[in-house]
């Protein structure tokens, strides 16, 4: 069974005259890796709040169509019923992060779903190795750097070890480097944990490499979905505003140019250095 | 922002900021109660000093010396309003006891700035808010707490970048009369105001998505332990009440005044 089923799913925020999400049904298999991508205010931070009921019900507005989660139907299950499930990770990590120390920032869901002293400290350690901050684990937030902490908001989620992790643009407040490390971050839950993971990123250059469950939205509605390679060598995605990684948008001139290169679009720059090696041996 | 600094509150190790909130603020409440009842002056000079010892153990002098120097100004308007409504009661003459009197009312109300200024100097707001956890105060307030601690560098952050942002457009925060320096200062609040408000509500979405209020009987990560240091301050306490309780019970009438030593 998927782990995320959404059926016809429309919803207006209060007040709102257009729908934010119109009749969009999405199935995410355990373990996948689904990247999400459409200019802004296509509604990708929208459905992200539906995937752990932030939409409806701390939002309010009008949901229609069915979606569930972890075998849980949003529309009946509280947030905080959701969140051992789904783990949101935002995109300012600054307005994430409450408490004064980063181990006590990790271990803050935890102290709300009740669990044991001992239980807890074992749950917290091991979400900060595996984010990779347990040595800066008694600093305060504002001590940290933008990429750490966004590493301790990874880590704060983790710790609830939901079977989901969302995460809504979690680079979108830091620099290229601290973003790879991010990306490198949550690929390892996904690959050594099998954590289904959901990102919503415009830097495709970094994260297409990733995926083989791609998602272009636009309007509230998805676009396209499957393949990477066949999406992002389409003209239209271009169009709509999606930043094709640069690797593929040379693939493409270079093969507009006659040269003879390998069937399979690339999608980093490795892979296409691969393939024009290849090329250039043949000649 | 040299405003903010001081509300920033550092991490640091001493034997007195480790020990435990609660008996601290104890000792606290303790003492003030004791400055209450005792408006001689040697028995203030006592407690005065008695303080010494724990900030030259925490090595807060320097921050405890100007919590005293904030203090000064209102002790000085203390002694002079004593002064004046003696020598006007008792018609028209002072004696040097009225000094010592005034001088002493003025020692109390610096005892009691003291002993808060160490309590809040050697309590980092973390315990403070785990110490109000833990004597049962609703979580919602002690979390209102430590997450306002919290942000206060964050705002400070803020507000700056919005004085800048609006000194670029040309805004003069320094000009002209005092009411006109006020009201320079609005288009820098209403931003400050409205993006804190929008913060609070991203913080909300995030608290609610980390399980916000799933259980009724909520956990914690770290909890209070009584150490040897939590006590031998207990003792300290206990000893300074059996004491002043028995200066107050047999000698209370009998502390003689700084004014008999010198025979005025």
């Amino acid at each position: 069974m998927a782990i995320i089923e959404i059926k016809n799913l429309t919803y207006t925020y209060p007040g709102a005259t257009k729908p934010s999400i119109n009749d969009v049904s999405l199935k995410v298999e355990k373990g996948e890796f689904v990247l999400i991508t459409g200019p802004s205010g296509c509604g990708k931070t929208t459905l992200c709040r539906c995937f752990n009921g932030l939409v409806p019900h701390f939002y309010q507005g009008e949901l229609k169509g069915e979606i569930s989660v972890a075998g849980l139907e949003t529309l009946k299950h509280h947030t905080h019923e959701m969140a051992r499930h789904v783990g949101l990770v935002f995109q300012n990590p600054e307005n994430q992060l409450f408490a004064l120390s980063i181990e006590k920032d990790v271990a803050f869901g935890l102290e709300n779903l009740g669990v044991s002293q001992a239980e807890m400290r074992q749950k917290v350690d091991w979400a900060l190795h595996q984010t990779g901050i347990y040595d800066i684990r008694e600093r305060s937030p504002h001590e940290i750097s933008g990429g750490q902490q966004q590493r301790v908001a990874i880590a704060s989620v983790l710790a609830m070890q939901p079977e989901v992790i969302v995460l809504d643009e979690p680079t979108s407040f830091l620099d290229p480097l601290s973003a790879e490390k991010i990306f490198e971050v949550i690929y390892e839950l996904n690959r050594k944990q099998g954590i289904t993971v959901i990102l919503v990123e415009h830097r495709l250059d970094l994260t297409a490499k990733y995926t083989d469950h791609l998602i272009v939205m636009d309007e509230g509605k998805i676009f396209f979905e499957g393949d990477p390679r066949d999406i992002l060598n389409s003209e239209q995605t271009r169009l709509i505003g999606v930043g094709i990684p640069k690797a593929t948008l040379l693939y493409q001139m270079l093969k507009k140019d006659g040269l003879n290169l390998n069937k399979t679009t690339p999608l980093a720059s490795e892979e296409l250095a691969d393939q024009l090696l290849e090329a250039l041996k043949k000649w | 922002m040299s405003v903010f600094e001081g509300l920033r509150f550092r991490k640091v190790y001493s034997p007195i900021h480790s020990l435990d909130p609660r008996i601290k603020f104890i000792y606290v409440i303790v003492i003030f109660v004791i400055a209450i009842i005792f408006w001689q002056v040697i028995p203030l000079l006592i407690l005065f000093f008695m303080q010494l010892p724990f900030v030259l153990l925490a090595r807060v002098q320097k921050q405890w010396l100007r919590s005293l120097r904030g203090a000064a100004f209102l002790a000085t308007f203390i002694f002079l309003l004593n002064i004046l409504a003696t020598y006007i009661s008792s018609g028209f003459v002072l004696l040097a006891f009225d000094f010592e009197r005034a001088f002493a009312l003025t020692l109390r109300f610096v005892v009691l700035v003291e002993s808060f200024s160490v309590f809040f100097l050697t309590t980092s707001p973390d315990h403070l808010g785990l110490a109000l956890e833990e004597t049962r105060v609703p979580y919602e307030f002690a979390f209102a707490f430590t997450t306002a601690v919290r942000f206060v560098p964050v705002l400070a952050e803020e507000a700056q970048t919005i004085m800048d942002a609006q000194k670029a457009r040309g805004l003069e925060l320094e000009k002209g009369s005092l009411l006109k320096r006020i009201r320079n200062y609005v288009p820098v609040l209403i931003p400050l105001i409205v993006s804190a408000i929008r913060r609070s509500l991203e913080l909300a979405e995030a608290m609610e998505s980390r399980a916000w209020g799933a259980t009724k009987k909520r956990t914690n990560l770290y909890s209070l332990r009584l150490h040897r240091g939590d006590f031998a301050l207990i003792a300290i306490i206990i000893g300074i009440i059996i004491v002043a309780a028995y200066v107050y019970i047999y000698f209370f009438a009998s502390i003689p005044a700084i004014t008999q030593f010198l025979q005025l």
